[in-house]
């Protein structure tokens, strides 16, 4: 009996000692994987730039583009362009820019600037997609990065709100204002640092939008809002990523603008969406662009800050898609002349509003081409970047 | 004496067991074993597969290799070491060693010489079949009795059968002509068999050639550790195998197995059959005797595919036929040495994976590699940990320790070997039995023109890439997509930086002087003293 009993603990304390030896190795692995991480996006950028250097790469399109890229890296410049930048989203860019290209081509232009999207979260790819603007940058545009508050793709061990609360996005921005989540914050604070050219970031768009994100006032008090997104804004000028333009970009629908507001020192530009859903669901009708931000505009043109079309879109269900875009052109460039940029929105395939997928994208259609093509304003500014 | 700088001749044992060291082994196995599950676990995830028949293929030769590791890593916990009993008096025994034609004569006189100077009682019996007079005149020299064996089919194993029909000893040692015994051999063997159910003890099987060049030193690295803790602990489970040299059999034994297994994994054929019969076996980890290892590529690699088509004839036709009378570990561990050389078609797959995505664009996985160097990390950790700790149970610590990368360049450049070897099994080809040449020939191996092709599709390869990349790349894809190409180029330039060392030895083995390593043993320099230096 006294032999088994030691043969049993024996063998316990061998296999336990051996577990507590593989979960060392396992957490070990787990604190390093942030740091590795930005080893190997490092890595990465470096492989780009010594495979530019010495494959010796013709960088065409940023050559193409000198009058613009000469202005770029002007941060003051930035903040108050004197021609009208023209951007697009296209979904259809995970691995290549080339949908972007084929667009401009066919619209016989250069974007000034491409949008990306990225969500909040501890997982690989919600971490500063250093690559992706870099990879915008050695284009020869402006990367404009809408980076959303989603705050339940959090690892609960590692941030203590997301372990607290059943549902991390209810009073989620307090959180953020509180510095829950600067870990992450100054994670991506230190890489826009480090990527160091000026750089768009549209933080928690369609704040004042009940029924679309959790960062909405369902979830959260106004003041939140204000005070999470001031919060962000000092650590990142605290971090040295004082080359982030930061787009306030509050929804068109409801004018309650200014409980959001978070002040001119922490607002470089406002951003407006302009989406035309046509008659695609029982809310919705053909609204012209006038309908969609003539209110919104007279009340954010106030603001003194230079407004963006963040996205301009509209379905082909309803109504004539070509004259709305040459109808939005040419009011951008006539009546509204805050607006300094205009971001089209591009996306083959958008499910975060119905439950069907919807295609906001024109490339094929080549009326919306050429009404496009026709009214965009700054055509000295492309002809001299074209030639 | 050119070898005493090594001190080969030396007797020699491996260390003991302690409760402590047990204990350290357990506790690093379970850790090994717990981070092949969380990889396991990890690996198989529907969002990491790529191209689905790939990606099966890919996951069998990985989990086939990892399971062959961990069944390792767990027979290590039975380690065991015989205790040496002193030798009973009397007993009748025979040693056989075996000549044939072109095998130098010189060597003969070493070998015989060295087994007169056995002190326990003995007959040494010269099987040849060179119908040279002078291996005749060497045998009688040297006290042997001279056995003319010729025309006899079944090669060295057909001689030896032959022999036990005209001889009446009781136990036969069969030792390879390159092996030089020391004295004391008999005495730290012969014990075992008082035990009447031991039908054979195998003993370690060393080197005093191994400084003389890279392939000789990488080839005698690949067994370091298989003479050492992994025949240890098959010992444990009572599956320890007979490797032909240096291996002392009970002649009932013998013959309840109808006489020593015939082919080209003889001796594996002759263990698994003596096993079957309900025999036990010893391995007894000692140096008493040293023998050659190839000196260049060209004999090793011959060696090896001897051997990879061997074993493969055991996995095919041996195991099955012998299956009732093994235990589950014995089975088990013939099984696992039986797919051994499948590692050729593992590294194969290795090498060929990027090459697949640089030309064609396709992926067997899809995983992120950050959270699979994550993952694999603990795993390579612990087996590195659990590789050099067994190590303290090597035969001669001093001189066999190490991470033995030259053995890992000679198994990186040996896949078309282990390929061929596979592949003629498959398809039941046969090779002619080769000997394993007992002094170096001077020549390019045939196999080494594989890994030159190598190397060269991974040059152009390169060159495309290059060109690919610097021509025909959309501008827009260029970031995006130069991490990834450029890490493929590195992946599959990993064997092709490792295998150069191979075409090093290559070169080598074309520059090696044709020497006679026996030349140098002074006999009377062989001490069989207990205490170690």
């Amino acid at each position: 009996m006294k032999k088994q009993i030691k043969r049993v603990s024996v063998f316990l304390l061998t296999a336990g000692l051996g577990a507590a030896l593989f979960l060392l190795l396992a957490y070990a692995g787990k604190g390093t994987s942030g740091p590795f991480e930005s080893l190997f996006s490092s890595l990465n950028s470096g492989i780009v730039t010594i495979e530019k250097q010495i494959l010796n790469i013709q960088q065409k399109r940023l050559n193409s583009m000198n009058v613009f890229v000469k202005e770029r890296d002007n941060t003051q410049w930035l903040k108050s362009p004197d021609f009208t930048l023209y951007g697009v989203y296209d979904d259809l860019t995970a691995e290549t820019y080339e949908p972007v290209i084929q667009l401009e081509d066919s619209l016989k232009t250069k974007f000034p600037l491409i949008q990306i999207y990225t969500a909040w979260g501890s997982k690989r790819e919600q971490v500063f997609p250093f690559l992706r603007v870099q990879a915008i940058y050695d284009l020869g545009s402006i990367p404009v990065v809408t980076w959303e508050p989603w705050l339940n793709d959090f690892d609960p061990q590692r941030y203590n709100w997301i372990k607290e609360s059943e549902d991390p996005n209810k009073n989620g921005l307090s959180a953020i204002a509180r510095g829950d989540f600067d870990n992450y914050i100054d994670n991506w604070a230190g890489a826009a640092a480090r990527f160091g050219h000026p750089l768009f970031l549209r933080l928690g768009h369609e704040m004042n939008d009940p029924y679309r994100y959790p960062w909405g006032p369902q979830n959260n008090d106004p003041k939140d809002f204000i005070a999470a997104w001031r919060h962000i804004v000092e650590r990142f000028r605290f971090a040295g990523a004082n080359n982030v333009i930061w787009i306030w970009s509050p929804h068109p629908g409801y004018l309650d603008f200014d409980m959001y507001y978070p002040g001119d020192n922490y607002v470089d530009w406002i951003g407006l969406t302009a989406l035309n859903y046509g008659t695609v669901a029982t809310w919705s009708r053909w609204w012209t662009f006038r309908e969609v931000v003539n209110e919104s505009y007279t009340i954010l043109s106030e603001y003194s800050k230079p407004i963006m079309i963040s996205e301009l879109g509209s379905l082909n269900v309803g109504g004539e898609r070509d004259l709305w875009f040459g109808d939005a052109l040419k009011l951008i460039h006539g009546e509204y002349s805050a607006v300094k940029a205009v971001l089209f929105f591009h996306v083959n395939s958008d499910i975060t509003v119905t439950y069907k997928s919807l295609d906001w994208s024109f490339k094929g259609d080549s009326s919306v081409i050429s009404e496009i093509k026709k009214n965009l304003k700054s055509v000295e500014f492309i002809n001299e970047i074209v030639q | 004496m050119k070898g005493n700088r090594h001190n080969y001749w030396q007797f020699r044992e491996s260390a003991s067991i302690s409760d402590t060291s047990r204990f350290i082994t357990g506790v690093l196995v379970s850790c090994g074993v717990l981070s092949v599950a969380s990889l396991f676990d990890w690996w198989f995830r529907e969002v990491h597969i790529g191209n689905i028949t790939l990606y099966l293929i890919l996951s069998v030769i990985l989990w086939w290799g990892l399971f062959r590791l961990t069944i390792q890593w767990i027979s290590y916990l039975k380690i065991k070491k015989p205790e040496i009993k002193p030798a009973p008096k009397d007993l009748k025994v025979a040693i056989f060693t075996t000549s044939s034609p072109g095998e130098p004569l010189s060597m003969f006189e070493k070998t015989l010489e060295a087994c007169n100077n056995i002190t326990y009682p003995h007959t040494t019996y010269l099987l040849d079949d060179t119908r040279d007079p002078e291996f005749t005149r060497v045998a009688e020299k040297h006290n042997a009795v001279w056995l003319e064996l010729v025309d006899i089919p079944g090669a060295k194993a057909g001689k030896i059968n032959e022999a036990l029909k005209r001889v009446k000893e009781d136990f036969i040692l069969i030792l390879d002509p390159d092996h030089i015994p020391f004295p004391c051999f008999l005495d730290k063997v012969l014990g075992f068999f008082e035990d009447s159910k031991v039908g054979y003890v195998q003993v370690s099987q060393a080197y005093y050639n191994q400084h003389l060049s890279f392939t000789a030193r990488g080839a005698a690295e690949q067994t370091y550790n298989f003479y050492g803790p992994t025949q240890m602990s098959l010992y444990g489970f009572n599956s320890s195998v007979a490797i032909g040299a240096n291996c002392t059999f009970r002649r009932a034994a013998l013959e309840s197995a109808g006489g020593h297994g015939v082919g080209l994994a003889e001796d594996l054929v002759t263990a698994i059959r003596i096993h079957a019969k309900g025999w036990k076996s010893i391995y007894s980890p000692v140096i008493v005797s040293r023998g050659l290892v190839p000196e260049e590529l060209g004999s090793f690699s011959k060696q090896q595919l001897k051997w990879a088509r061997g074993v493969h004839e055991v996995l095919f036709d041996e195991l099955p036929a012998n299956r009732k009378g093994l235990s589950f570990w014995q089975r088990l561990s013939y099984f696992t040495i039986g797919t051994y050389y499948l590692n050729g078609l593992t590294l194969f797959l290795f090498i060929i994976i990027p090459y697949l995505f640089i030309w064609f664009g396709v992926l067997p996985a899809k995983m992120n590699f950050i959270d699979f160097i994550i993952r694999w990390l603990p795993v390579g950790i612990s087996g590195l940990a659990i590789y050099l700790y067994v190590q303290r149970w090597l035969c001669h610590p001093e001189q066999e320790r190490g991470i033995h990368w030259r053995g890992m360049v000679l198994k990186f450049a040996s896949w078309p070997v282990y390929l061929l070897g596979f592949l003629l099994s498959l398809f039941n080809r046969e090779i002619p039995y080769i000997p394993t040449a007992k002094k170096a020939v001077r020549g390019f191996s045939p196999y080494i023109y594989a890994i030159i092709f190598q190397q060269l599709l991974f040059l152009l390869t390169l060159v495309v890439v290059v060109i690919k990349r610097k021509y025909f790349t959309q501008e827009a894809s260029m970031a995006l997509s130069s991490g990834f190409v450029w890490g493929m180029v590195a992946f599959a330039s990993i064997p092709v930086v490792i295998s150069t060392g191979a075409i090093y030895a290559a070169f080598e083995s074309l520059r090696i002087k044709t020497k006679e390593p026996w030349a140098d043993v002074d006999l009377n320099k062989i001490s069989c003293d207990e205490k170690t230096d």
